[in-house]
């Protein structure tokens, strides 16, 4: 009862926050008695033939129905395990568009062309971050175009693409917008117009989305988060083209219909959207060369690199992010999906990726752990079962509960726990089988089990033994006295949080649970991530597949001096070569 | 023959410049795609052109009267392919079946350029030349390769002894033997003799030829029959129990597996291998609906020893889902990819 409540206060206040805006902007249009800059007024095209929607029905009940639903309004068998939730045609409020704030999207059967028919270019590439694959390659150009017939007639109900009396078409002319060049000053001009805009106030500070990420909602009443500017890759509107700042000045110059985002068209000049656009734009991560990450075409997220290469330093390992071994030493991209294999799962994961960094020395690891959280989490409630607990016997989120019960309408209402980061890694990781990797996550066996090590927001460092697939951690107490938080901080929306524990050898340690971390050897290691605000504790968390800590060893004499051994063989092997043909020929013409 | 070299050294250099302004993003590099599953086919037409493309433009060149040395062709085409396996395969191939494809084509191409005695000559000549030194050039050239040869040896072997990080290669067992049966909640099954209780025509019998007959279609987009929508109300039989797994699946398997079934859904990307892609010919295609039945009860940690390295974190989902929830979602996915299950004879 009291949760509807707030959820009915919430959409009024949402509804009265877009007709405030609705109004705000007419108001200055009428004013400047045009059109905001950069925009053009467009003609409603026409209505797709009657053969193109029968064919899209076809389609749509082959490949959208499980997700969007038989009438369209986004409540297929998949949506109420879904964050975002899938799109409701109903209303025709369309997120990635050309057309100006509160307008239908472009659409056109007859023009599949890009920059001019939105819908299409959605279904051509997919909406990164939400579960809306690309389709480009699966349905051909004419069934994406049925398709879209389809739903553009027959699912929007309450307004209509055709009709000229209600529905307006002002669209913005991206082709003909020249991007001004990233220099210095117009990022510098963007960084400052950002708080002068007023967009800090929910992107954050450093624009992690970190800013009032849990009082918006959007049209539907279903909590939604603003974006993080530093992975471009998740941008619903990327197109598959992530750092193509265009795509930016266009979110930004539109708005996004059905949220808060509105449209900052009126309010700047196309000249300032371009300056925001590229500061936006430059925060995207990058490489230590500052060039874009490569895209896995496969997932239109950044190439992975399964080996995280920590190198050695003299002396102490700086616990100083700024210091000069860590600013030298690599970064991987660690991606993390949600444990879903076991009870309590975790069907939407807020951590989706962590970047990693390792240091070593002859007694001590390392690992810098720096992830995106868009708020600090410390348990609030105690845990509803042990952390150390798998397939406990809980009422899961049922799989049908319509919008009211669904994961979406139920984010933000979580208790709050730790926010939290693990480090595992096989023990005996050399007699593992070839190529060397426990059987599964979490342990093979009591034989051959996993070493944990888990840091909590609270400051706590814990170890764990992990010892097969379906069983509980087991806490390791007397080992923790070895383990040691260098850095936990939280800036901004973003942990950065470095954890040393021992390379250890045989001698001194206990074999059967401790990993060992050997010089120049692969060594199979796996994160665990949990985010507080998300009600992550225990396996309901985040993880990612396994990749291999490499200790890149100095590099050994035999390095040198082989080659040039062999480059001199090479050249007595010429010699003889020369020699050969010569007497070869000498015998002949004798 | 005029005409067919002509049209053979067209197509090849068509392909060529695509090809290079595609790797060198000239034109986007997916304006002609690798499709999945018609991968291998695809590569063989596309080099069967560059071959035609080659021969017809040696023809032509010749044919001009500027014959390019067989020497060159031979050395020029082996570079060609390597250059193709490197970049144009994607996902990536590993640099060690690369170097055994490299050797394979090189052998062919020294058949080529040894088929007869002048061939070989003709090969030869031109290191002969280089080895007797007769001209200033050819002398130049010598003390070049003196000097050149021991620097490259030198540097490759520095280069493959200096201490790299890179990933390990896995070769793992994709289709693993399965066990004759299996227990799947409390309840035996034989593999060999186990049916999908729902695989029935609407009078509810066991009837394959009624199902075969309501998949989706091959073909682009792999829809479905115009008269068998899951999701008309009225279907009795095999076409409702697809509507009912297809829930499940969305509920459940989507989140690795994918909207469209081809292994990239929304938690894909964080693991290694990515998961089965069903709409590729070498996954369920080939496999009995038991075999399926098997692997999804008992999931990744239910592979046989001789399975490793295992890299699979699909659940036993005999925890999460009931029998009849399994067939039923077995169901839903050779429906949704238009395959037909194999059977046992």
């Amino acid at each position: 009862m009291m949760n509807s409540v707030t959820r009915k206060a919430g959409i009024g206040a949402v509804t009265a926050f877009g007709v405030i805006l609705i109004a705000t902007n007419a108001g200055i249009v009428f004013a400047q008695g045009g059109l905001p800059e950069g925009f053009k007024k467009g003609e409603l095209a026409a209505e797709p033939s009657a053969e193109m929607i029968e064919a899209g029905k076809r389609v749509y009940f082959t490949k959208c129905v499980w997700c969007h639903g038989v009438d369209g309004a986004g409540d297929g068998p998949g949506a109420d395990r879904l964050w975002p939730r899938p799109r409701n045609f109903n209303q025709g409020t369309f997120k990635i568009r050309h057309t100006a704030s509160g307008e239908l999207p472009l659409f056109d059967a007859k023009k599949p062309v890009a920059g001019q028919n939105d819908l299409f270019e959605t279904v051509t590439h997919g909406l990164p971050g939400s579960a809306m694959p690309p389709w480009e390659g699966i349905l051909s150009e004419e069934q994406r175009l049925q398709v879209l017939s389809f739903v553009t007639t027959q699912l929007v109900k309450d307004r209509k693409f055709t009709d000229k009396q209600s529905e307006t078409q002002t669209i913005l002319q991206l082709a003909e917008l020249k991007p001004k060049a990233a220099s210095e000053e117009s990022k510098k001009r963007g960084a400052e117009l950002i708080v002068e805009k007023k967009c800090v106030e929910c992107h954050g500070m450093e624009g992690r989305g970190d800013g009032n990420a849990f009082n918006l909602k959007d049209d539907w009443g279903f909590s939604i988060q603003p974006a993080n500017w530093h992975k471009c890759w998740n941008f619903r509107g990327s197109r598959q083209d992530p750092y193509n700042v265009a795509n930016i000045f266009r979110t930004f110059s539109t708005g996004v219909n059905g949220t808060p985002m509105p449209s900052f068209a009126d309010n700047t000049s196309v000249d300032e959207r371009w300056d925001i656009a590229n500061f936006v734009n430059s925060l995207c991560e990058r490489d230590a060369e500052g060039k874009p990450l490569p895209i896995d075409p496969l997932s239109d997220k950044p190439k992975i690199n399964f080996v995280i290469p920590s190198d050695p330093v003299e002396g102490d390992i700086p616990a100083d992010i700024e210091h000069e071994a860590w600013q030298k030493a690599p970064k991987r991209y660690v991606a993390m999906g949600g444990q879903i294999t076991h009870k309590p799962r975790n069907f939407v994961n807020r951590i989706d990726d962590i970047w990693v960094r390792s240091l070593y020395n002859d007694k001590h690891i390392v690992y810098l752990l720096e992830w995106d959280d868009r708020t600090k989490s410390v348990a609030e409630g105690k845990l509803p079962w042990a952390p150390t607990q798998v397939n406990i016997d809980i009422k899961e989120q049922e799989p049908k509960t319509g919008e009211e019960g669904s994961i979406a309408a139920n984010q933000n209402k979580y208790e709050v726990y730790n926010d939290a980061i693990a480090i595992e890694t096989a023990v005996k990781w050399k007699e593992l089988p070839s190529p060397i990797k426990p059987r599964y996550l979490f342990g093979t066996n009591e034989q051959f089990p996993v070493d944990i090590v888990k840091w909590e927001a609270d400051g706590s460092v814990r170890a764990f033994l992990g010892t097969g697939w379906d069983k509980d951690f087991v806490e390791r107490d007397t080992y923790e006295e070895n383990l040691k938080v260098l850095k936990g901080e939280w800036k901004n929306g973003r942990w950065y949080v470095m954890i040393q524990r021992p390379v250890g050898n045989k001698k001194d340690q206990d074999y059967d649970e401790d990993t060992f971390f050997e010089v120049g050897q692969y060594i199979p290691t796996v994160f665990f991530a949990w985010d507080g605000h998300n009600g992550d504790a225990g396996r309901k968390m985040a993880v990612s597949a396994f990749y291999y800590t490499f200790m890149n060893p100095p590099i050994p004499q035999e390095t040198y001096i082989y080659p040039v051994v062999i480059a001199f063989g090479v050249v007595l092997l010429e010699g003889w070569i020369l020699t050969r043909r010569a007497n070869r020929k000498k015998g002949k013409t004798l | 023959m005029k005409a067919l070299m002509s049209l053979g050294a067209l197509v090849g250099v068509l392909g060529l410049l695509l090809l290079g302004g595609m790797i060198f993003d000239v034109v986007p590099s997916n304006t002609v795609r690798l499709v999945e599953g018609y991968m291998p086919m695809q590569m063989l037409i596309e080099v069967g052109c560059y071959v035609a493309g080659f021969a017809g433009l040696s023809y032509m060149l010749s044919a001009m009267g500027m014959p390019m040395p067989r020497f060159w062709q031979g050395i020029g085409f082996w570079l060609f392919f390597m250059l193709y396996l490197k970049f144009r395969v994607y996902p990536p191939i590993p640099f060690s079946v690369r170097a055994m494809y490299g050797t394979v084509s090189m052998v062919a191409v020294f058949m080529w350029i040894s088929a007869s005695e002048e061939d070989w000559k003709k090969f030869k000549q031109p290191i002969m030349n280089v080895l007797d030194a007769q001209t200033g050039m050819n002398k130049m050239m010598r003390y070049l390769y003196l000097v050149l040869i021991p620097i490259l040896v030198g540097g490759f072997s520095y280069n493959a002894m200096v201490p790299k990080s890179e990933e390990p290669v896995e070769l793992r067992t994709v289709h693993p033997a399965p066990p004759a049966s299996t227990k799947v909640h409390g309840k035996t099954y034989v593999l060999q003799t186990s049916q999908s209780p729902y695989r029935v025509n609407p009078e509810g019998k066991y009837d394959q030829e009624y199902s075969n007959a309501n998949i989706v279609e091959q073909g682009m987009g792999r829809l479905m029959k115009p008269n068998a929508n899951p999701w008309d109300d009225k279907n009795q039989g095999y076409l409702k129990y697809v509507k009912e797994g297809g829930e499940i699946f969305f509920q459940n398997c989507h989140f690795c597996h994918g909207d469209n079934l081809n292994g990239r859904g929304l938690h894909a990307f964080a693991f290694n291998p990515i998961p089965a892609n069903f709409t590729d010919p070498g996954t369920i295609a080939q496999l009995q609906e038991t075999f399926i039945f098997w692997r999804v009860s008992k999931g990744g940690i239910g592979l046989p020893n001789e399975g490793f390295p295992w890299a699979s974190v699909m659940p036993p989902w005999e925890q999460h889902l009931t029998v009849d929830e399994i067939w039923k979602v077995i169901l839903f996915e050779y429906w949704h990819t238009g395959y037909y299950p194999r059977t046992w004879d």
